[in-house]
């Protein structure tokens, strides 16, 4: 039973993708061998071959065949849009493509056939293989979650592709230029057509489902600004305040840290630190701050220190107003 | 049932005729080690190859399928099927994803094999520059994770400075390492604690330094600890329930912790507390608008902010 499928299958395959006119339901059942006789049966089985090649991703065409009134449909097959482009992978390549489908794995996304199209899994004795020198080979490293929109957008953008979704209650209209996963989520960059400007979005929080426009992207995607993803206190477009912070010795290698590379420190020869911080959003740098505890202390701008002051003192007030008064 | 395996073999045979079809003369053999399947699977799917063609499937318009003495494959008459067929978008994302990921690991060769396989995917998928897709596992020190990762494979003992934000604390133990891995953005490894006698798992970033001891590991792996997720929360762990303004709501995703209220303006989370002064932190960190509604086996949680607000008063104020 399987087999004969299969044979179907695949002659229908061939016979789609060697015809240069659409072919009616009636000839693909003359033509190819293994259908039952014209009547339900033939058309419950070509309805499953259909969506069977479909599922597979086969680009199958449904055009009218010429000359027919009332018309008709008929199928074909363009190769062009079929047939897979050279990459053109040397065998340390495969093999290293290998090695990454084996250490991150995207949940509900398999990577085997995908290897299979590209000539297979590669030599993984390979010489100049990348990776097996931080990790073991076949010891999966990493999982990563998957999210409805991520695989439409992605197509979105190997194709160039403009995307309407609902965010934050409003619909958008964006040219998607870039996914980010960082910090455990995907991030979706790309220039916001009714804002007029470059927007951030997480995957999610949209909202339902990421449709096309219909239209192509019209502004090209800028270069990603940093390797490293943005802090949250770094986060937005806004021109950056200079902070200081002031971090005692038993902290600062955890200050160091987290700031990143392109932070000034001024090192003091008792061992605390002086951190030159850019900040666009303060709120989230007062949560950082905060996380010190009494190790560390903003020392400018004076009117941040001072929020800080006043939010510590709301604190104590209101505690105290709450055991003098028990509710 | 039948109608998968049928389309699951299908795939392989679109996939694997176009190999032999431009790398004839290759054997039975080689041809299964390089696809991963079994020799007797890809003679069944070569079996069916044969009986494949174009009407009117005279012997001259049917696929040619040849194993010599030496068992070497050649397929010919199989013009339609000389290339493979597209990758999907999700297979696409899979792979650029996964080759990103492993690309941002510390220590792997940015110009390497991966890098040129990623950049050759990248033209074939309609990424103009490789960068539509980025995929960072998590920041840690290059030094720190060879380290790590050189032994767990030695099956060696550490010595860890690690530090402690749960406790705000750095103590130096000795661990024996299991596994490094990456989740939801942060580098881990899972390991068999001495001082705390126990299995835990310390965030890569949080290790001040590392020293080999040249000591053998003694204790094992358990193999059902291996998939346990990054929080494990104890059953004796208290618990509490806060209330916060509807502008916090980020917390709902920064913190294992669970909606029990929601009132729009407002709302409550419970969360589940293994030490004291992460909470302690986390409650001068929202303010004086959180409000401690219960907290079950914490008795003093209402006060541990304001303890807390005090002592960084007292720094400002000096």
């Amino acid at each position: 039973m399987s087999v004969n499928k299969l044979e179907r299958l695949l002659n229908l395959t061939a016979v789609l993708l060697n015809t240069s006119r659409p072919l009616s339901a009636d000839e693909l059942r003359q033509k190819v061998e293994g259908y039952p006789p014209p009547g339900a049966a033939f058309h419950r089985a070509f309805e499953r071959d259909k969506d069977d090649l479909r599922v597979l991703g086969v680009p199958l065409k449904v055009e009218r065949v010429p000359a027919t009134d009332p018309p008709v449909d008929g199928y074909r097959i363009d190769p062009e849009e079929y047939y897979l482009p050279d990459p053109d992978l040397e065998g340390d390549e495969l093999a290293a493509l290998h090695l990454a489908s084996l250490t991150v794995r995207l949940d509900g996304l398999d990577d085997q056939e995908a290897l299979w199209k590209l000539g297979g899994l590669g030599a993984t004795d390979s010489p100049g293989l990348q990776g097996d020198e931080v990790i073991g080979v076949g010891q999966m490293v990493a999982s990563i979650p998957t999210d409805p929109g991520l695989v439409p957008i992605f197509q979105a953008i190997s194709e160039g592709a403009s995307i309407v979704f609902v965010y934050g209650g409003t619909e958008r209209e964006l040219d998607p230029w870039r996914l980010d996963f960082h910090r455990g989520r995907w991030y979706l960059t790309g220039y916001d057509r009714l804002r007029e400007d470059e927007r951030n979005f997480r995957l999610d929080r949209i909202e339902g489902e990421v449709r096309r426009s219909g239209q192509p992207i019209v502004h090209l995607p800028k270069p990603a600004t940093s390797e490293e993803p943005r802090r949250p206190w770094e986060v937005g477009a806004d021109e950056p305040t200079v902070a200081s912070l002031l971090v005692d010795a038993s902290r600062v290698a955890g200050a160091r840290r987290q700031l990143g590379d392109h932070v000034q420190i001024d090192e003091r020869p008792d061992g605390s630190a002086v951190f030159t911080v850019p900040v666009t959003r303060y709120d989230a740098f007062r949560y950082f701050v905060l996380g010190f505890m009494e190790f560390a202390e903003l020392l400018e701008p004076a009117e941040w220190r001072q929020d800080i002051i006043t939010w510590l003192e709301a604190i104590v007030v209101r505690h105290e107003a709450s055991t003098e008064s028990p509710a | 049932m039948s109608r998968t395996t049928a389309s699951d073999r299908l795939r392989r045979v679109l996939a694997i005729v176009p190999y032999i079809v431009a790398n004839p003369g290759q054997k039975v053999a080689a041809l299964a080690d390089r696809f991963g399947v079994s020799e007797k699977s890809l003679l069944e799917d070569l079996s069916v190859v044969f009986m494949v063609g174009l009407p009117p499937y005279s012997p001259d318009s049917l696929i040619d399928v040849e194993i010599d003495d030496e068992s070497r494959v050649t397929i010919g008459l199989a013009d339609y099927f000389s290339r493979p067929l597209r990758l999907t978008p999700a297979q696409g994302l899979g792979l650029v994803a996964a080759s990103d990921a492993l690309l941002s690991v510390p220590g792997t060769d940015p110009d390497g094999s991966l890098a040129q396989a990623l950049r050759k995917l990248g033209n074939v998928l309609g990424m103009s520059d490789g960068d539509s897709v980025d995929v960072f596992l998590g920041s840690a020190e290059t030094s720190v994770l060879e380290q790590l990762r050189s032994a767990v494979t030695s099956g060696l003992e550490i010595d860890l400075e690690y530090y402690s934000y749960g406790r705000d604390a750095t103590s130096r133990r000795r661990v024996a390492p299991w596994r490094v891995f990456a989740d939801s953005g942060f580098w881990y490894l899972h390991a068999w604690c001495h001082l705390a006698d126990g299995e835990r798992l310390f965030r890569v970033d949080r290790i001040e330094a590392v020293a080999d001891t040249g000591t053998p590991s003694t204790v094992l792996p358990d193999p059902s600890a291996a998939e346990k997720g990054v929080f494990n929360a104890s059953d004796t762990d208290p618990n509490v329930v806060l209330r916060l303004a509807s502008s916090d709501r980020w917390i709902i995703e920064a913190f294992p912790c669970e909606v029990v209220a929601d009132e729009g303006d407002t709302f409550d989370i419970s969360l589940v507390i293994s030490a004291v002064p992460w909470l302690q932190r986390l409650l001068v960190r929202l303010g004086s608008k959180v409000e401690v509604v219960a907290e079950d086996g914490l008795p003093q949680a209402s006060d541990l902010a304001y303890e807390a607000a005090s002592r960084i008063l007292q720094r400002y104020h000096q």
